[in-house]
């Protein structure tokens, strides 16, 4: 099991909680990466100095390499941090490892970090010791026909891939298996560009990859369940060069995280291409409403200008009509007061009961 | 020289449109007081004109199915490869789940045809008819783009991604 990240955040979180306890603080955690991996780490109050790590890790390769760890991975794990990390011998019941972890060693400048770090990242260390052990190997005129028959490596239980040791070099195909088609597509335009890059004359250092829709000749004879993939086969072919000195490390990591890179890039690439559809949507979307708005404009423009005309008319309207309208107006509230029409009634009104009018600017001086 | 095959599909098309989108309101003869688009009922023979098939090559056509009340317009979008394909399938499934943003789409498209579009003498009303027609010929000429452009983004992606992964070992 291998994630892109070396140390497990988890174990790193919890770790990193017992350094920076002030009071010795009682642990005791249970831990589950990846479906298969088991942490256990247990400290106790009465001796705070020291904290138990215990892992379970399924083989890399069952058959191949045996159930417990082999001396090599033994070593790789010492050299994590020698004065921090001990070895129990035995391990804890149902564990494959247990590790005493001196605290009080852990430095207490800015380097605590990278210790626990590099603690943490105790899953990784064995798995790529696991896988060094078998590309170790790529020299050795030890190789029998025998030895050319496909190593399954299960780092997860629906991600294997093999591993043919032949003479003078290795191949890593990996069988490529996607649940939806969209991710198929992605990934095989993925392959196409790594094969094409890898390929070129400036990528001579790089192991020469491949990538094909049916299963390389080499895995002829291996079971039906692992040949049937809808991604294809994608082989790197690792020669001597590839795994001498510090090379061997980063194939030995590119190789166990492959699978996982390729997965991220789908991941990351269907986000960007939803981003995208996003952001053309909402453009689309102001094209239709575009329209919309101006026409709500246009008509808002219109209302505009009558509204402008009506007060212009208004305003220009002369007084004369004003009291004409007045007049008329009069005229309509007398004719609804008498509703009864005397003939010749209003000629007796106008001149009999006609209202006094007092003019202010008009007065009798008294004397 | 296919620039100027496109341009000519879209005119054609445009010009097709123009003729086609002129609708009126229309009540439903079936049914007492519905007003129903005649281009998806179908119920009346008459109230039909003939649909107009428009295509730029097998995999590029445009069919505009005309009635006294509604237009349907159904396009098929090129997919040269698998890439094209899944992109264009992404794309129009993303548009036609957010329909509602469109008025003038249709959540399923007609049966042949990527995607579909239903307008009825309402969204004439409501909108301009030119302006729908130039809204129906950039949205084509924006997927055509779209695709295009995603399909790229996602090779150099690629390759951006490859040249990072090999250059972990050296």
């Amino acid at each position: 099991m291998a994630c892109m990240d070396r140390a497990s955040p988890a174990l790193k979180q919890i770790l990193l909680k017992l350094y920076h306890a002030e009071k010795s603080i009682e642990i005791d955690h249970h831990l589950y990466e990846f479906g298969s991996v088991e942490y256990h780490i247990q400290s106790q109050a009465s001796n705070p100095l020291v904290a138990y790590l215990s892992i379970s890790i399924p083989p890399l390769c069952h058959g191949i390499l045996p159930n417990n760890l082999s001396p090599y991975t033994m070593k790789m794990v010492k050299g994590i941090c020698p004065n921090v990390v001990e070895i129990e011998e035995p391990a804890r019941g149902g564990y494959q490892l247990t590790l005493k972890l001196n605290l009080d060693q852990i430095p207490r400048n800015k380097d605590y970090v990278k210790v626990i770090e590099d603690i943490s990242s105790v899953q990784s260390v064995i798995l790529s010791s696991q896988l060094k052990e078998i590309l170790w190997n790529v020299n050795s005129d030890d190789a029998s026909p025998g030895m050319y028959k496909p190593i399954k490596l299960v780092y997860h239980p629906r991600e294997p891939f093999f591993v043919i040791r032949q003479p003078q070099r290795i191949i890593a195909v990996f069988p490529i298996r996607f649940r939806e088609k969209s991710d198929i597509v992605i990934a095989t335009t993925f392959f196409q560009e790594l094969m094409e890059v890898g390929n070129s004359d400036k990528w001579t250092k790089t192991p020469p990859c491949t990538w094909s829709a049916i299963p390389p000749p080499e895995l002829r004879g291996e079971a039906f369940e692992d040949l049937s993939t809808d991604g294809g086969f994608f082989s790197f072919d690792i020669s001597s060069r590839h795994v001498e000195g510090s090379r061997l490390d980063k194939t030995v990591w590119n190789l166990l995280n492959f699978n996982i890179y390729v997965r991220n890039h789908v991941k990351s690439t269907k986000g960007f291409i939803h981003r995208r559809m996003r952001k053309r949507l909402e453009n689309l979307v102001q094209v239709l409403h575009g329209t919309n708005s101006e026409e709500n404009e246009q008509a808002k423009q219109i209302k505009q200008r009558q509204g402008i005309r009506y007060t212009t008319k208004l305003v220009r309207s002369s007084k004369h009509t004003m009291k004409q309208r007045w007049r008329t107006l009069g005229r309509k509230i007398k004719r609804i007061h008498f509703r009864l029409k005397i003939h010749g009634f209003t000629r007796f009104r106008q001149r009999w009961l006609r209202f006094p009018k007092f003019s202010s600017t008009k007065y009798t001086k008294l004397e | 020289m296919a620039t100027t095959t496109l341009r000519l599909y879209l005119t054609c098309i445009r010009n097709t449109l123009h003729a086609a989108m002129c609708l009126q309101n229309f009540p439903c003869q079936e049914v007492e007081r519905h007003n129903k688009p005649e281009v998806e009922l179908k119920t009346s023979p008459e109230l039909l004109l003939n649909p107009v098939l428009i295509c730029r090559n097998e995999a590029e056509k445009c069919l505009i199915e005309t009635s006294i009340n509604s237009l349907r317009i159904s396009l098929k979008v090129k997919q040269a490869d698998e890439l094209e394909n899944i992109l264009t399938k992404k794309f129009l499934r993303f548009l036609s789940m957010r329909a509602e943003a469109f008025q003038v789409l249709r959540r399923k498209p007609v049966q042949g045809y990527d995607i579909s579009f239903l307008i009825t003498n309402y969204h004439c009303e409501e909108m301009q008819k030119q302006k729908l027609i130039d809204f129906i010929v950039q949205f084509m000429e924006d997927i055509d783009k779209e695709i295009s452009e995603l399909k790229l983004s996602v090779n150099t992606r690629g390759r951006l991604v490859a040249t990072e992964f090999l250059k972990q070992f050296i």
